[in-house]
Order: C-alpha cells, then structure tokens, then sequence
C-alpha cells in the first residue's frame, strides 16, 4: 500500500515538472513576438498540451469509465460547434467568403 | 436522505454518483467558459484594432499565478493520495497548503485588478479590457468556491474520515476534480489575455 502511494506521488511530481517547464516555454515564446499565425497556434498546443496532462492524470482521466467520456465527448463536439459557427457566421472575414452566401 | 453509491460503483453507469455528477457539472462549466471564451475570438477577430495584451497585463504576475495554481492542483492530488494512504494528518497538511494556493492566487490577482483600477483601466474602457475582468473575475469566483469547499472538507467535513473513510475519500477526489478544472481553466486564460 506505501509502496503503491509512493509510486503514484513520484508520478505526480513528474507530471508538475512537465507543467512547470511547459509553462517555462509558453511565456518564453511569447517574448519572441513571433507573428500571430505561428504564435497563436504554438500557444494554444501548448495550453492544450498541459491541460491534457492535469485532466489525464490529477482529474484521473486516463482510464476512465465510458459514462465520463460520453458527456465529454459531446460537451467537446459542442463546444467546437459554438466556436467554429460563430465565427464562420459572423467573422467570416477571416475565412475570405461569406458564410452566409452558401445559402443563396 | 441518503445519497445512493457514494463508495461503490452504480452498476449501469459503473461510477459511484458523485463523480458522475461533478463530470455533469464540469460538462455545463466548459459551455459557459466556451461561450466567453467564443465571445473573446469573436470580438477579438472582428476588431479594427487591439492592444498588445502583454502591455497592458502584467505577465510576470500571470506567470507567477500560473506556477501558483498548478502546485495548488498538485497538492489537492497528494492529499487524495495521502487519504488513500491512510494518513489524516497528510492529508490536512496538503489540502492545508492546496487553500493556501488558493489564497495567494487571489491576493496576486487583487494586485493586479488595484493595479488597472489606480490606471483608470476599468472593464468598460476597452473591449479587451471587458473581456479580461468578465473572464479572470468568473474564474476568481471558481476560486473562491473551490476554497470554501476545501475549507470545509479540511476543517468540519474531516469528521467523516472517522465513520466513512472511503466516502470520505471520494468526496476528495471530487472536490479535487473541480480544482484540476479551475486551473485548467487559468492554463487557457493565461495564453488568451496575457501572451497571445
């Protein structure tokens, strides 16, 4: 039982190192001032990246039941949804042609 | 009323209820941030121009927050460790320092707001701005829940382990999974507002 507690605390401490120097890593690439099309995308893997990592492991997703991945999986799907929609339909700027105009 | 399948697994949904319910929960907690965090890249996308967000933020503030909440997250975690090691004790000392996180994550994040509001930079002099305070104060507001309910689990609630250790058990690793979402939380907002 200690030993089993011990190795999953060593587990932990490692999954802190990995956030801490992601974390390292995000604002040093800031200080780049890279162009938004390199550096938004390179910001937001690396958020993503960790927030993996606190999900899998602290929020014990990793091997977790269907019945918490289902949910999430549809939270997830419409999460993207409201975002991609709202911007094909309303910043369609961004994407050279209007949304709207495919329903002419 | 007693809460059914605290400790065993309900065998249609194979969880016990309250981890089913803190998931349904976090669910409707990802829509509402999306929603902002939607209205950000909406408003954002559409601006003639905007602010380069880490001259009006302060990043070393940001950062230091960051590092802040997620040895916070990680101190919930070995509390539920040390409880499922049998030690009381260890556990009151990480769930103790995990408050803590907490708590000096608010008093950076009331430096910075003092900070904006001696400039005269209010939620209404940009949209930027806007969208900073509805964001950061929303998340401040999980902050300050999340504490209550670890101060009370590190305090009275701590009964339970006596008679029910197992559920008691539960009911940190429940807990502890909506603090693991507030700063899952802060890991997105921290690039959006301050760096990108």
């Amino acid at each position: 039982m200690t030993h089993d507690t011990t190795v999953k605390v060593k587990g932990y401490l490692a999954v802190f190192g990995a956030l801490l120097v992601l974390t390292m890593v995000t604002v040093g690439i800031s200080y780049l001032h890279l162009p938004h099309k390199i550096g938004v995308p390179i910001g937001l893997s690396i958020a993503i990246a960790k927030a993996a990592l606190v999900a899998m492991f602290f929020m014990h997703l990793k091997g977790e039941r269907p019945m918490v991945m289902w949910p999430l999986g549809l939270t997830v799907f419409l999460f993207v949804g409201l975002f991609v929609s709202l911007l094909l339909s309303e910043a369609d700027h961004l994407f050279g042609s209007r949304f709207v105009d495919a329903f002419h | 009323m007693e809460i059914p399948y605290t400790t065993h697994a309900r065998p249609d949904t194979g969880l016990t209820n309250p981890k089913l319910g803190i998931w349904l929960f976090l669910a409707s907690e990802v829509m509402l941030f999306g929603s902002l965090f939607s209205s950000y890249a909406l408003l954002r996308s559409g601006a003639t121009t905007w602010p380069q967000q880490s001259d009006v933020l302060s990043v070393p503030l940001a950062a230091l927050n960051t590092v802040v909440l997620i040895a916070s997250s990680v101190t919930m975690v070995l509390a539920w460790a040390s409880l499922k090691n049998k030690s009381v004790e260890r556990y009151r000392l990480f769930m103790g320092l995990t408050i803590l996180g907490g708590a000096i994550f608010l008093v950076v994040k009331t430096i910075e707001y003092s900070e904006k509001f001696s400039h005269h930079l209010y939620p209404a002099t940009s949209n930027f701005l806007g969208l900073y305070f509805t964001l950061t104060g929303l998340h401040a507001l999980h902050v300050i829940v999340g504490m209550i309910v670890n101060g009370y689990l590190w305090g009275p609630g701590v009964k339970m382990w006596r008679t029910e250790p197992e559920r008691f058990t539960n009911r940190i690793e429940v807990a502890g999974i909506y603090w693991h979402f507030v700063d899952v939380v802060w890991i997105f907002l921290f690039p959006v507002l301050y760096l990108l």
